[in-house]
C-alpha cells in the first residue's frame, strides 16, 4: 500500500517527475556507458599484443619501443643488423622471431615488412591469431596484406595494385610507383593497430629499396622487375623484432641478455610491463572522464532532490491528511526517500536498457569506424556494484527532501 | 468520560507570547454529540489538533478515551489516532490521485488491525451505505463530486471504527441539498455505533441536529487570567 502510495504520488506529478527521470537516466547512462568503455578500452589497449614475450628493438625508451613497433607511433630510434637479428632469433631459448621493418606508408597507412611468421605467431586478445577474411598471407615478394580499416577505408579488393611511398606522411612525394604491390589478403578487423597496418615481405621492402641510396631514388636505374625477382633480397637491416620463447620462465634472463649483448645497443621489453606503463599515462584523461560523469550524475542527483522538495511545498494539505489518518512523522521521511529511490530504480532500468541498446545497435559502427571493441555485456559485477552506490548516493541526496517533509509533518498547522 | 481537559494552555512555541488555547475545564460523555460554533480564527483547528493530539498542550491535561495524550510519546499519540480517532476536514479529506477505496485502505494500514479480505469487505459494506455506486469506488478521488468525496470522507475516518470522531467544518463546501444528505448518513452511522462526535463549524443552521450546543467562545479563553 505505501509503495503504491509512492508511485501514485509521482504518477500525478508526470511532468515533472518524468523530467527528473530522464535526468536521472542520461546521467546513468553516461556513467555506465564511461565506466563500460574505460574497461573495455583497457582490456583492448592492454591486449593490444599478447603471446609475444619480448619485443627487441636498437635501445631507447621502453615506451618509444613499444609505440613505434605495435602502435606504429612515432619513429625508430634506429636500425638493428640482419646478423645480431639472426643471432637472438637462433638461441635455443627462442621459439619464434618475428622481424619488423617499418619506414614506407600507404595514403596515411603504415607499412610494415615482415615474415610470414608474423600471421602464424602474432596474436592480440586473448590469444586470438590473425585471421583472413579474404585471400592469404604474402608469398610473392610484391604481395601485399591489408588490416581490415586499410581495406575498408582505401575500398581495395583482392588483386588490386597499390604503390608504397617512402617515409610516413600521407602526402609523402616519394613514392615507390615503379614498383607496385598486390593485394592477396585481407585481415579480419582486430581492434588493434593490425587493422590499420600493410604488410609485405622483408623482401619487398627490399626491393622498393634496392636502387635507393640515403632515403632518395637514384636517378637512371634500371633494374628491371625480372632482375629483381633474381636478386637476392636479403635484408640487411630490420627495424625491431618480436620474440616468443620456449619457457616463460626465460623471459627475464633472455631480456637481460638482449640488453647487455655487446655488438649493438639493444633494447627488449615486455609488452605487458610496456602497455601499463603507457596506460598509467592515460589515466588522468581516464580520471577525468569519470569525475566529469560522477559530477553529472550528482547534478542528476540534486535536481530529483529539487523537484521532490518543491513538491513538499505543494503537498501541505496531502500530508496534513496523512498525519490525521495516523501517519507518524517519520513515516512521511520515509514515502519521500521511497519516492526517490523508485525515481532512481526505474532510472537505472530505463539507463540498462537504452545502454545495451545503443550497444548492440552501435556495436559494429565502433569497431569499422574506431576500431574499438566494445562487448555488450556491461552488467559486470563491477558495474552492478556501480549501479548500487548510485542508488545509494540519489537515497542520500534524497535524505534533504525527506527530513524537510518529516519537518513539515511534524510542525503540521490548519 | 470521552473527553476531559484541564487547565488546558496552548502557544506556538514561535510565539510564546500569544497564548492561542486556555481551556480551565471542558469534558465530553462517551456517546455524547456536541456541535461547537465558532468564528474561524478563534482557536478552533487548534483545539481539535489537541484533541486529536497533533499538537501537545504547553501545560494542562488532555484525557481523551481514558488516555492522558500529553504524557504519550508522539509515536503513541499517532497509533493512538490512528486506531481510536475519526477526523474530518472541510475539504481535502482524501488523497487525490488515490481511488475511494485505496483512500480507506490507507486510514486503515495505520491502525494495523485488520486483515485484508475482512477489510476490503468492510470497505464495500461502508461505500454502499454512504450511498457511493460501485463505479465510482476506483476512480481518483479528484474525479469525485465533492458530495461524494465527503462521504467517502465518512468511511476513511470510520473504517478503524474509531470511538471519536472530530468533524471540522464537514459541511462547509457542501450545497444545502448534499448538506442534509451529508448530516443525515453522518448521524445516522455515529448513532448506529456508539460514537462520541465532536462536531465543529460556524454554521448555526446546523445546530438543530445536537442536543448539546456549545460556543468555541465560552470553552476557549484565551485573553482570561492564566
Amino acid at each position: 500500500m505505501f509503495g503504491k502510495l509512492a508511485l501514485q504520488s509521482l504518477l500525478d506529478r508526470k511532468g515533472s517527475v518524468v523530467l527528473s527521470l530522464m535526468a536521472m537516466t542520461v546521467s546513468i547512462f553516461v556513467l555506465l556507458g564511461v565506466e563500460h568503455i574505460r574497461h573495455q578500452t583497457k582490456e583492448n589497449f592492454s591486449n593490444t599484443v599478447s603471446g609475444v614475450d619480448l619485443i627487441v628493438g636498437a635501445r631507447t625508451g621502453s615506451l618509444n619501443l613499444l609505440l613505434y613497433s605495435v602502435f606504429r607511433v612515432g619513429a625508430p630510434t634506429n636500425n638493428i643488423s640482419w646478423e645480431t637479428y639472426k643471432t637472438i632469433a637462433n638461441t635455443t631459448k627462442v621459439k619464434w622471431a618475428i622481424p619488423i621493418s617499418l619506414g614506407d606508408s600507404h595514403k596515411g597507412f603504415r607499412v610494415l615488412g615482415t615474415s610470414s611468421d608474423y600471421f602464424e605467431h602474432y596474436s592480440y586478445g586473448s590469444q586470438h591469431h590473425l585471421s583472413f577474411i579474404k585471400g592469404k598471407a604474402f608469398h610473392q615478394v610484391f604481395d601485399v596484406v591489408l588490416g581490415s580499416t586499410v581495406a575498408k577505408k582505401l575500398g581495395y579488393q583482392l588483386g588490386d595494385k597499390l604503390t608504397l611511398a617512402h617515409g610516413i606522411t600521407a602526402t609523402s612525394f616519394s613514392l615507390h610507383d615503379d614498383r607496385p604491390f598486390t593485394v592477396v589478403g585481407i585481415l579480419a578487423p582486430t581492434g588493434t593497430p593490425v587493422d590499420q597496418t600493410l604488410h609485405v615481405s622483408l623482401q619487398g621492402i627490399e626491393a622498393i629499396h634496392i636502387d635507393w641510396q640515403q632515403g632518395v631514388k637514384m636517378p637512371g636505374s634500371t633494374i628491371t622487375q625480372a632482375e629483381l625477382e633474381q636478386a637476392e633480397l636479403q635484408p640487411k637491416s630490420v627495424t625491431a623484432f618480436m620474440l616468443g620463447l620456449e619457457s616463460k620462465m626465460a623471459t627475464f634472463r633472455v631480456q637481460r641478455a638482449i640488453n647487455n649483448y655487446t655488438k649493438e645497443p639493444l633494447l627488449a621489453i615486455l609488452p605487458g610491463v610496456a602497455l601499463s606503463e603507457l596506460w598509467q599515462m592515460m589515466s588522468i584523461l581516464e580520471n577525468t572522464l569519470l569525475l566529469v560523469s560522477a559530477l553529472v550524475f550528482i547534478a542528476a542527483c540534486l535536481g530529483v532532490s529539487a523537484m521532490l522538495l518543491s513538491s513538499i511545498r505543494e503537498r501541505n494539505r496531502e500530508i496534513q491528511l496523512l498525519r490525521v489518518i495516523g501517519a507518524p512523522a517519520y513515516f512521511l521521511f520515509f514515502l519521500i526517500e521511497l519516492e526517490a529511490l523508485l525515481i532512481a530504480l526505474l532510472s537505472c532500468v530505463l539507463a540498462t536498457g537504452l545502454l545495451a541498446a545503443c550497444l548492440v545497435f552501435l556495436q559494429d559502427y565502433l569497431v569499422s569506424h574506431f576500431g574499438l571493441h566494445i562487448g555488450i555485456n556491461f552488467l559486470t559485477e563491477n558495474n552492478l556494484y556501480l549501479m548500487l552506490a548510485m542508488i545509494c548516493a540519489s537515497a542520500i541526496v534524497a535524505i534533504i527532501p525527506s527530513f524537510s517533509g518529516y519537518h513539515q509533518a511534524r510542525t503540521v498547522k490548519h | 468520560m470521552a473527553i476531559d481537559l484541564k487547565d488546558v494552555n496552548f502557544h506556538y512555541p514561535e510565539e510564546p507570547n500569544q497564548r492561542v488555547l486556555h481551556i480551565p475545564s471542558w469534558t465530553l460523555s462517551a456517546g455524547e454529540q456536541v456541535f461547537i460554533h465558532g468564528p474561524s480564527g478563534g482557536g478552533k483547528s487548534t483545539l481539535l489538533s489537541v484533541l486529536s493530539g497533533l499538537f501537545l498542550p504547553s501545560e494542562g491535561q488532555v484525557n481523551v478515551l481514558g488516555q492522558r495524550l500529553d504524557q504519550m510519546t508522539s509515536r503513541r499519540r499517532d497509533r493512538f489516532r490512528a486506531r481510536h480517532i475519526g477526523y474530518m476536514f472541510q475539504q481535502f479529506n482524501l488523497i487525490p490521485y488515490l481511488n475511494a477505496f485505496d483512500n480507506i485502505r490507507l486510514a486503515s494500514q495505520f491502525s494495523q488491525q485488520k486483515k485484508t479480505p475482512e477489510l476490503h469487505e468492510e470497505i464495500q459494506k461502508l461505500l454502499s451505505v454512504l450511498n457511493i455506486s460501485a463505479n465510482d469506488w476506483y476512480r481518483p478521488a479528484r474525479h469525485l463530486s465533492i458530495g461524494q468525496q465527503q462521504r467517502v470522507a465518512i468511511a476513511r475516518a470510520l473504517i478503524n471504527k474509531p470511538e471519536l470522531l472530530i468533524a471540522d467544518e464537514p459541511t462547509s463546501s457542501l450545497d444545502p441539498l448534499n448538506k442534509e444528505a451529508f448530516m443525515g448518513v453522518l448521524l445516522s452511522i455515529v448513532a448506529e455505533n456508539d460514537i462520541t462526535l465532536v462536531f465543529v463549524s460556524h454554521d448555526l443552521s446546523l445546530s438543530n441536529y445536537f442536543n448539546r450546543i456549545e460556543s468555541l467562545s465560552d470553552i476557549n479563553r484565551p485573553e482570561g487570567s492564566a
